[in-house]
Order: C-alpha cells, then structure tokens, then sequence
C-alpha cells in the first residue's frame, strides 16, 4: 500500500519553497498563542488526481509582507499593496501545493486549479494541518485529501 | 547577443519575479513581453517574433498545455522555442510537455541559476 505522511511532507514542502524562491527560512513549529483571528493572508487551491485534495494556506500580515518584499525585491514593505502580497501569498500556495504534489507515491499526473485568495484563513474541516515559524509570524497548512491510501 | 522574451503567467508577481531573476542571471533581454495565458501569447507572437518563450501550464483561459499544442500546429510559430516553467514537478508531466514540442522544462521552485541554465540551454540549441 502506498503511504503519505502528510505532515511532514507539508513541512518540506514549504521549506522548499520559502528557501528558494523567497529567501526565507522555517524556525520549527509555530509557537502556540497566535489567536485563530489574527490578521492574515489566505489562500486555497484545488488539485485532482490521485488523491484530489484541497490545500489552504494562511500567512499572518507581517510575515507575507516580508515574504512579498523577497519575492518582488522591494525595498520596504510600506511599497507592496494588499492586492500584490495577495498574489504572492496565492503563489506561495501554488507552489508549496505543486512541491508538495512531486512528492506524493504513485501519481504521475495532477491538475491543479488556480489559488484564490481567501477572508478567512482556517477552513472548516481538514486531516492535516502544520504551523510553521518564519520569525516574523506564521504559515498555516491545511490539506484535505480524498481518495488516498494512506 | 540581446533576447526577446515572451512570459506567459496568469500571475502578475510570477511574470514579475520571472523578469527579475532573469536580469539578475545576467540574461540578456532586449525586451521582455508578457501574456496572461496562451491566447494572448499567441495573438502577440503572430504580432512579432520572439526569440523564446517561457510559459506556465495552470492558466485559466488557454492552458500551457494547449498553447504548445496550438504552437506546434502553426507552420510560422513551430520553430519558436518554449521554455515550460511549472509548479508541475511530476516526471509525467514533464514528459508530456517535452513530447508535445517544448525544449525545456523549469519546476518551480527554481534556483535562478537553474532558470538562467536552461534558458541558454534551450537557446544555444535554437540559434547554434
């Protein structure tokens, strides 16, 4: 039987991600005592193969303007509109989403749907959830899989 | 010798990040042109020539998938080589595009250098 162990495939995944093309690092877990309704970035996109699933990504106001500035090398944070950092969240969840996917056993072949960027982060039911530290907030995870053997 | 280069990405940061880490690759781009999906690319490049194309596949609108498909098809247009830059990181899928007629194929996440690597790869074949 195949196997995927979810959790810490998200956690490579996104170190992956945020190291290469964001120049930012993952400190560990998130500490706990972020509230559940902090500010922050969201969003969502869909993949269908085997399994199909949904991944949801939240990331706290400070670190996604930081992790914006990398990616578009802007000097200052006060230069990024909601509307830029918004993309590059939505990015972020595009690749950590494809990252994680080059992982999963079995599957050659996914379609992913475009991210869309979210008001609320947390969704309402998922199997597996990481909270990852970047030093100036948090990334959150959420993954629903569906027709998986793990 | 300076390059015409058409980014083909629904994303704007992407088409943006993609023309930054190209200039700091030390590509030489005579311009940059971009598309939001593969009608447009294709609607521009019967406008003017470009020397390569780098073209994500998850597009609303025409997909990567189909623009190499419609590229390939076009008598004009089958010389001008593609460049795949993709979340898609399945072995499958880079198979499939390389087979449909693309020269090269970037998973996202890239190093810089990667991008600039396969860049003049895929351009040392085109103009040797």
């Amino acid at each position: 039987m195949l196997e995927n162990h979810w959790e810490q495939m998200l956690s490579t995944a996104a170190e992956q991600v945020l190291e290469t093309m964001f120049f930012a690092a993952v400190y560990g877990p998130a500490p706990e005592g972020e509230p559940a309704d902090a500010p922050r970035f969201a969003a969502r996109l869909g993949f269908e193969g085997t399994p199909s699933g949904i991944l949801t990504i939240g990331v706290s106001r400070p670190a996604a303007h930081t992790l914006a500035a990398n990616f578009l090398a802007v000097d200052g944070e006060d230069g990024l509109t909601d509307a830029q950092v918004g993309g590059v969240v939505c990015e972020l969840a595009n690749m950590i989403c494809g990252a994680l996917l080059s992982h999963v056993e079995g599957e050659e072949h996914f379609r992913l749907s475009s991210p869309e960027l979210l008001p609320d982060a947390a969704p309402a039911a998922c199997q597996h959830h990481q909270s990852l530290d970047l030093g100036d907030g948090t990334l959150d995870l959420w993954l629903a899989v569906e027709n998986h053997a793990a | 010798m300076a390059f015409r280069i058409l980014i083909v990405d629904d994303s704007p940061v992407m088409r943006a990040f993609i023309r930054r880490i190209m200039l700091v690759s030390g590509i030489e781009a005579a311009e940059f042109l971009e598309a939001s999906d593969g009608r447009e690319a294709l609607g521009m490049l019967r406008q003017q020539w470009v020397d390569v194309v780098l073209t994500d596949i998850n597009m609303p609108g025409m997909d990567g998938e189909q623009f190499v498909r419609c590229l390939e098809a076009d008598d004009l247009l089958r010389s001008v080589p593609v460049v795949v830059v993709s979340t898609d990181a399945t072995e499958g899928r880079m198979h499939q595009m390389l087979s449909l007629g693309a020269r090269g194929y970037v998973k996202k996440p890239f190093l810089p250098e990667t991008l600039r690597e396969e860049l003049e790869r895929v351009l040392g074949e085109a103009y040797a």
